[in-house]
């Protein structure tokens, strides 16, 4: 990772304040202020907000449809667990289930996303560490495929608008399971090399291990979402918790590690893709049949209603007030990324951090500014 | 679910009485709690020694009809994987409200977050800073994003 240090400011005390951003230290605007004691961190202090674009406000004047398309544009990696998450409230609310084979579609697609989103936050760690500047080059290209099926589902790479209330807005096209399952052997054996290239390696391990640690009281108490929380040993995963979509009737077991280091988040990631692989087989081949789309209302009955969904960083919430109009009255988005910068903030306070291992907490966490300002 | 429903219920409704205003559990695993505003901080602790113990999210509704926010705190239970979500009126004339941070520290930065945008103030928040609007948004003059009142069309192109 390179890291533009825009501003470099002594304090009293020998103290020195560095800025890192605001142009893109990794993934969107942002900056990390850093105050550090020498080599040690003093202080983490996140700076966000450079891409609010208020779409909590903006859904409150957007119809519940209309509302998916500003929605998915927070993060833009993981749009279907985006709009997964309002669908759901929605949903919940209109007491409307979709159809067993949209259920599928569904998972199909957020499990993709899922794949697309960790194998891109591997690749960062992994350069971050400093030794492995290729293996980003080589995440990028191997999502490749998966980008291309989606492409091939929803006509986008990204932003689908894909899942909608009641359903899904397409069946799957013809070839999508053969090519799917190609993709599938050849992230297999991506994932293999993986392990053996940089979670078996000495290089990797000594970067990464002990770095970072988040112990798993720490990691209830200040929120931790996702990976970094089942990498604490907390077996929290909305999948199996309170399954959505067709979660309910695949077989696949919650990734848990319990060092709570940079090494577990990475390690625990690398086992969600596989999971994934698994999971997206499972769905391509007991695929019900039947419709992928039923009506909905235009209107919402009145109520409150917090939904929840597994993203790739994380539980992602949405707290939905509906009184009854065809717009929501009000929208609350619980960001993953949002709890995750908490944590990188309070790390320092309870462990010697060092100024180079930055980087390496930072793509350990997965946090996503775009995420986080919403 | 059922007996943990009815159980944080039994144990709320027997410590604080009247200052529990509605209590609701929905679906297998929902609880909405609405207490009064001078006692949230208790029920909250007594929430939290029930088990309930990581934040999830916090925020706040605007109602100007009502004259009030409704300010929310979310939260998840580890031992019962059962959401709870506390709410309580803020007068709309007074935002003030106590802060849950001392609670669950994770619920830091949703406080600060509504504190700038819905203009509610967290007594003892040991942060409230600026965080998502540019440094020289004008309160007088372009209001609360989050509140009812504020109007995008200015924004619109």
């Amino acid at each position: 990772m390179s890291v533009a240090i825009e501003e470099v400011e002594e304090l009293k005390g020998g103290l020195m304040k560095v800025r890192i951003g605001v142009q893109h230290p990794i993934s969107g605007q942002g900056t990390i202020v850093v105050t550090t004691d020498g080599e040690i961190v003093y202080e983490i202090d996140v700076d966000i907000g450079y891409s609010h674009r208020g779409i909590e406000k903006i859904l409150e004047n957007r119809t519940f449809l209309q509302g998916i398309v500003p929605m998915e544009r927070m993060v833009m990696l993981d749009t279907a667990h985006v709009t997964m998450a309002y669908v759901r409230a929605i949903e919940e609310l209109m007491g409307v289930e979709a159809p067993p084979r949209a259920q599928y579609i569904r998972t199909i697609i957020l499990e993709m996303n899922r794949l697309i989103s960790h194998t891109y936050a591997f690749g960062l760690l992994a350069e971050s560490t400093g030794w492995f500047p290729a293996v980003f080059l080589w995440t990028t290209g191997d999502r490749e495929p998966f980008l291309d099926l989606m492409e091939m589902l929803t006509g986008a790479r990204w932003s689908y608008s894909f899942i909608v209330p009641g359903g899904v807005r397409a069946d799957l096209p013809q070839g999508f399971k053969e090519k799917a399952k190609e993709a599938i052997r050849y992230m297999r054996s991506r994932l293999d090399l993986y392990v053996d290239a940089w979670l078996d390696n000495a290089l990797f391990e000594i970067r990464t291990k002990g770095v970072g640690v988040l112990p798993r009281d720490k990691a209830i108490e200040w929120g931790a979402a996702g990976p970094n929380l089942r990498a604490s040993g907390v077996p929290y995963d909305t999948r199996k918790n309170e399954p959505y979509a067709a979660y309910e009737e695949m077989d696949f077991k919650i990734a848990l590690e319990t060092a709570g280091d940079a090494y577990a988040r990475a390690a625990v990631r690398i086992q969600e893709m596989y999971t994934s692989l698994d999971i997206i087989e499972q769905a391509l081949d007991n695929m019900p049949p039947g419709p992928v789309r039923v009506s909905v209302p235009q209107r919402v009955p009145p109520g409150e209603v917090y939904a929840r969904v597994e993203s790739a960083r994380g539980e992602l919430g949405v707290y939905l007030v509906s009184d009854g109009k065809d717009k929501p009255y009000r929208v609350k988005i619980s960001a993953p990324s949002f709890r995750n910068f908490f944590v990188m903030e309070m790390l320092p306070t309870i462990q010697e951090v060092k100024f180079a291992d930055v980087p390496v907490i930072y793509m350990s966490l997965d946090p996503w500014f775009l995420d986080a300002d919403r | 679910m059922p007996e943990v429903a009815s159980e944080v219920e039994k144990a709320l409704r027997e410590k604080f009485g009247d200052n529990i205003v509605e209590y609701r559990a929905v679906l297998p695993q929902r609880i909405f709690v609405k207490v009064r505003r001078e006692v949230v901080r208790q029920v909250a602790e007594e929430v939290k020694r029930l088990g309930f113990d990581m934040p999830v999210s916090a925020g706040a509704t605007d109602y100007p009809d009502r004259k009030v926010f409704e300010a929310f705190w979310i939260v998840w239970s580890s031992r019962f994987n059962v959401v709870l979500v506390l709410k309580t009126d803020v007068d709309r004339e007074k935002p003030e409200v106590d802060s849950l941070v001392g609670v669950w520290k994770g619920a830091q930065k949703f406080e600060r977050e509504t504190w700038e945008l819905m203009g509610i103030d967290f007594k003892g928040h040991p942060k409230l800073r600026r965080l998502l609007l540019p440094e020289d948004w004008d309160y007088e003059k372009e209001g609360y994003p989050l509140r009812k009142d504020f109007s995008l069309k200015p924004y619109e192109r």
